[in-house]
């Protein structure tokens, strides 16, 4: 929900296109883009760890795969991240909720599952068009093309050097990757894959709710 | 470019792993002489040819694995599983 007038509790590590907005404590850019090919600051969406043992008794009761990532009922997206290893994300300000709602669902797995709010300390950009791939594969050694990693898929490797989780999360048809990364890099990454987009017709779009 | 084939990830540029060193099987503290420790701490063999290594994906699935590569033409082989099995120092120290 869209707050004009209040002061924002939470800033990303990535500075905001002009204008700025504040969208449930979170300063957001307020920047449009009909760009066929967009980069948008997703930091503020929640994002919840879980890790449990790799193929143990919560990858079961999760029901996502390493590689692979899936929309459930609520409309989050779990990431099977790394092995034992899930990133689940979504909407702005639902980080508790989320972290009680994983506790409660994996509490009854049979093994020890850690289930924390890293919504605050990592960032998140999403690049979306035609030729996403094109852009992110000058930074990337992943093969990109839909035969190898189609819609749904999720992997973690170096991309510009700094180790970043993809996930292509494909929006209304159209070609989009979801990039995870510390906080710390988020504005490298940011502006890395703004380099690399350059040549496709890149444009900073803001976040939209 | 050197690819490694990480048992989770699948093929992988080089640069995406940390080296761990070749395997050595850690003595028991309770019967190994300070000889025994001297060489299992400092003692490698960096023999040309086939080695079994263990190698950590760090940039990727961050799980410790070990494999055998050749030191003269970087020829791999032998990757352990994900799950170790068959592997006996896949969760070892390689030191």
């Amino acid at each position: 929900m869209s707050e004009p007038d209040k002061k924002p509790l939470a800033r990303s590590p990535i500075a905001p296109a002009l204008p700025v907005r504040v969208v449930d404590g979170w300063e957001v850019s307020a920047a449009r883009s009909a760009a066929p090919l967009t980069l948008t600051d997703v930091t503020p969406l929640a994002k919840v760890s879980v890790k449990a043992s790799a193929r143990g008794p919560a990858e079961t009761t999760i029901g996502v795969r390493f590689g692979r990532a899936r929309r459930i009922d609520a409309g989050d997206l779990v990431v099977g991240s790394g092995p034992g290893e899930w990133l689940v994300i979504g909407g702005i300000g639902s980080a508790p909720a989320m972290t009680e709602h994983w506790r409660a669902t994996t509490a009854g797995a049979g093994e020890l599952v850690t289930v924390l709010d890293l919504t605050h300390g990592r960032a998140m950009l999403r690049l979306t068009g035609a030729h996403a791939a094109d852009a992110l594969s000058t930074i990337c050694a992943i093969d990109l093309r839909d035969s190898v990693t189609p819609d749904g898929t999720a992997f973690r490797s170096s991309m510009a050097a700094l180790v970043t989780d993809v996930v292509r999360d494909d929006v209304g048809g159209v070609r989009s990757y979801l990039l995870h990364c510390e906080r710390s890099s988020g504005q490298y990454l940011f502006d890395a894959v703004l380099q690399a987009g350059a040549a496709f017709g890149v444009e900073v779009c803001g976040l939209t709710t | 470019m050197m690819l490694l084939p990480c048992p989770w990830c699948g093929p992988r540029n080089v640069t995406e792993f940390a080296y761990r060193g070749e395997n050595i099987a850690r003595p028991d503290p309770n019967t190994a002489d300070k000889a025994t420790w001297r060489d299992y701490l400092y003692y490698r063999s960096n023999r040309a040819g086939w080695e079994r290594e263990g190698w950590f994906h760090r940039a990727g699935c961050r799980q410790f694995f070990s494999i055998e590569r050749n030191r003269t033409t970087n020829e791999t082989r032998g990757v352990g599983t994900p799950d170790g099995a068959g592997d006996a120092a896949h969760s070892g120290d390689s030191r």
